[in-house]
């Protein structure tokens, strides 16, 4: 299954492939402690790109969302929202992508980025930078997507996998669970009392 | 009493909270949820198999788990089987699933290639099983659910469920598999293509010199071949089938060996026959399709010739065409197909093999098949006997014009079929048309409005390595000062800058952009617009490598 998750905005900018050497889009991709991302994808477009984008897409979030399903099928996406700012010609998509990281027997996540020689910049605290130009689109639009780790995310590296691309391994603890709660209130509760009891009983 | 009643209270409270958070889903629980193809299509099992392949578009399932127990489970392993066909088949394996945490599997089977020989349609059954390290049995998840299994000729054009269709290439979602269909691999096609190389065209050699006008012979002969061998064109059944909530065309397509072995074939079937014989012969075949039709063509030098394959009709039909009436119609035909995709109509697509075969559109496994051979050998006796169009091929190959083809040293693939083409990107060696027409060099390639936002951009003649061109550029304007104004805003708005002098009807200038610098002459006059601008030139790289071309070309203007 090929990441696209990564290169989505392929599709946002598809749609309007007048020839654009000034389009760039910025994605943010953050990711939570169970290996989940919210995704934000913004453009600023010229006149005549707005009005082919609006034709695709703008005046159909419906045809937007499922283009976007299509174009990346083996995920569970979910929370589309489309926001447009028609004064400035720019929009935001923002989404839930389920099961991006991936966690194997050792406990160890990777995030793949589906590319060889990726141009990642580390920005300190848990936050890398991906600049590229993607093919597809004929090397005329630079995407910026920032990916954010979350706080749980240690010990991040970049590696390659068996084929070259290059990918993210990190750790994460489990994150604290409504059980692990309810147990450590359960227990104090139980310490609490108990000592209570016992100083009302020696009174 | 009363002293002790508060402090038991709270320990009791104690108690219980930590008896719930030690029992209560302890064992673990996943919801599971999946997505589901509505049908498989035997004919399409090497896509199936590759998650890669048209970036994971046909999975037969996936399924998002979700840990909805307050416990972590290790080593979640997905299982499924589908009886009869595969067994049980670890799909994958998630190290640890937090609470709450999800994971998405997608099922790409790889069926056994004897799936190909299947016939008849049927219902058929998934079984899935997920169960993680210290599971009970009453802890694994079973899931199923059923799907239908089509023939090995059933091609379903649409994978879209009803309410999600909203035009036509919805409807046809499912082109590019077509390409499975085509089968250069297939021995019998092999072995049909060898023959016909060997006695229809008594050698060939376009894959080898790379000759659009070879590859064109090589299309007209297969057509004669046809013809020889008395194939006759016939349907077949298509009919609406619905799956679950998608409802689709479904059509029984013959396979390439059975259109040669079985004599007959549908516009569709020829296409993939073509396209077949034409990949085995190591050129790339391209087949168009057209609402109600398609018909068969390749791509050679970035130019784009077709054949109606379909005019070998047959006897009870009439009308048979020879090959240079096939070629002839065809390139008729695709002048209005690239008219037609040119304007945006998306019921004009082209189905090109060799690169959805990069995309891991794979053709369909067949075995050998030595009774099919013999078939073959028995067509292969009418080879030779047609009057005529033998002969007629003969003086083809040799390039004297072989009526109605292009003399001139030579049979030009386009000229030859077309006879004035200007829009199918294949009229080298001819003029383009109307006022400021040129000499277009042998081998560039045209086409026709390039680039649909700028409608002034009229046509374009393109070297092969699209280093050098002559651009044509209709404006409305009253004088040449208005026109290269206009010219010059709307360059300005895709981000080059335009810079010209004016001398008379002459004009020199350069075109800079972030790709570079494009330095060029040119010819303006009055066009059907009002200002026709022709521009003749080359990347300033490649200036000197085309003066040649480009004084010809500027020298041809009238």
């Amino acid at each position: 299954m090929k990441n696209r998750i990564l290169s989505l905005a392929f599709l946002l900018a598809a749609a309007c492939t007048v020839r654009a050497q000034d389009m760039q889009q910025k994605i943010d991709m953050a990711i939570n402690g169970l290996g989940d991302a919210t995704i934000n994808v913004s453009m600023t477009l010229a006149a005549q790109q707005w009005q082919m984008w609006n034709q695709n897409f703008g005046n159909d979030p419906a045809a937007l969302k499922r283009d976007m399903e299509r174009s990346m099928p083996a995920y569970f996406l979910e929370d589309f929202k489309l926001e447009k700012n028609d004064m400035e010609r720019s929009f935001t998509v923002s989404l839930k992508a389920f099961g991006i990281c991936k966690v194997d027997k050792k406990g160890r996540w990777t995030l793949e980025t589906d590319q060889k020689n990726a141009q990642i910049t580390e920005l300190g605290d848990g936050k890398y930078m991906m600049v590229q130009s993607p093919k597809e689109l004929g090397g005329t639009v630079q995407q910026t997507t920032m990916i954010t780790f979350p706080s749980e995310a240690s010990d991040i590296k970049l590696e390659k996998d068996a084929f070259g691309k290059t990918i993210f391994k990190f750790g994460m603890d489990a994150p604290a669970s409504a059980g692990s709660l309810l147990l450590w209130i359960g227990l104090g509760l139980l310490l609490a009392g108990v000592v209570w009891l016992v100083l009302v009983l020696l009174r | 009493m009363k002293k002790w009643f508060l402090p038991a209270l709270v320990v009791l409270v104690g108690v219980v909270l930590t008896c719930i958070a030690l029992f209560k889903g302890g064992d673990g629980d996943l919801a599971v949820e999946i997505k589901k193809a509505p049908f498989i299509m035997p004919a399409v099992h090497n896509v199936y198999a590759d998650p890669e392949a048209l970036d994971g578009k046909y999975y037969l399932f996936k399924a998002k788990l979700t840990n909805t127990s307050s416990t972590t489970l290790e080593d979640v392993t997905i299982k499924y089987r589908i009886p009869g066909f595969i067994e049980w088949t670890e799909l994958g394996v998630i190290g640890q699933m937090f609470p709450g945490q999800s994971g998405v599997v997608a099922c790409y089977p790889k069926f056994n290639e004897d799936i190909t020989q299947k016939t008849t349609q049927s219902m058929e059954k998934v079984e899935i099983a997920i169960d993680w390290d210290g599971a009970s049995d009453d802890d694994t998840v079973e899931e199923e659910f059923g799907f239908k299994m089509m023939s090995r000729n059933e091609f379903a054009y649409s994978n879209i469920a009803a309410s999600e269709i909203s035009g036509y290439s919805d409807l046809f979602d499912n082109n590019d598999l077509i390409a499975c269909f085509v089968t250069p691999g297939d021995p019998v096609v092999k072995y049909y293509t060898q023959v016909v190389q060997e006695k229809v065209m008594k050698g060939e050699a376009a894959s080898v010199s790379g000759k659009p006008e070879d590859a064109a012979r090589f299309l007209m002969s297969l057509y004669e071949a046809t013809r020889m061998a008395h194939m006759v064109y016939s349907g077949t059944k298509g009919i609406p089938t619905s799956a679950d909530d998608v409802s689709s065309l479904v059509q029984t397509l013959r396979l390439p060996r059975e259109v040669i072995t079985g004599n007959t074939g549908l516009c569709i079937e020829l296409s993939c026959f073509y396209a077949s014989v034409m990949s085995a012969a190591g050129i790339d075949p391209v087949i168009y399709l057209i609402p109600g039709h398609a018909y068969p063509g390749f791509r050679m030098q970035g130019q784009y010739y077709a054949i109606e394959a379909t005019m070998i009709n047959g006897e009870g039909l009439g009308g048979i065409g020879t090959a240079q009436q096939a070629f002839q119609k065809g390139q008729e035909e695709l002048q209005e197909f690239i008219k037609q995709a040119q304007a945006g109509n998306p019921a004009y697509t082209i189905v090109d093999i060799h690169e959805l075969n990069q995309k891991g559109v794979r053709s369909m496994a067949l075995a050998d098949d030595t009774f099919l051979k013999q078939k073959i050998d028995q067509i292969a006796q009418n080879f030779g006997t047609l009057q005529g169009g033998g002969e007629q091929l003969l003086a083809l190959s040799k390039g004297n014009g072989g009526g109605g083809n292009d003399g001139g040293g030579g049979n030009d693939g386009g000229g030859g079929g077309g006879g004035g083409n200007d829009g199918g990107g294949s009229v080298s060696g001819q003029r383009t048309s109307g006022p400021l027409s040129f000499a277009v060099p042998r081998g560039w390639s045209v086409r026709n409005r390039p680039f649909p936002q700028l409608p002034v951009y009229t046509l374009v003649a393109e070297s092969p390595d699209g280093m050098a061109n002559a651009a044509v550029y209709d404006l409305r304007a009253g004088s040449v000062e208005e026109a290269m104004g206009q010219l010059q805003q709307l360059f300005a708005q895709y981000g080059s800058e335009l810079q010209y002098q004016v001398n008379g009807n002459h004009v020199e200038g350069a075109t800079y952009s972030n790709m570079g610098t494009w330095m060029w002459s040119g010819t303006v006059g009055r066009g059907p617009q009002g200002i026709r601008l022709v521009a003749v030139g080359a990347s300033d790289m490649a200036v000197q490598q085309y003066s040649g071309q480009l004084g010809s070309i500027l020298s041809s203007i009238r």
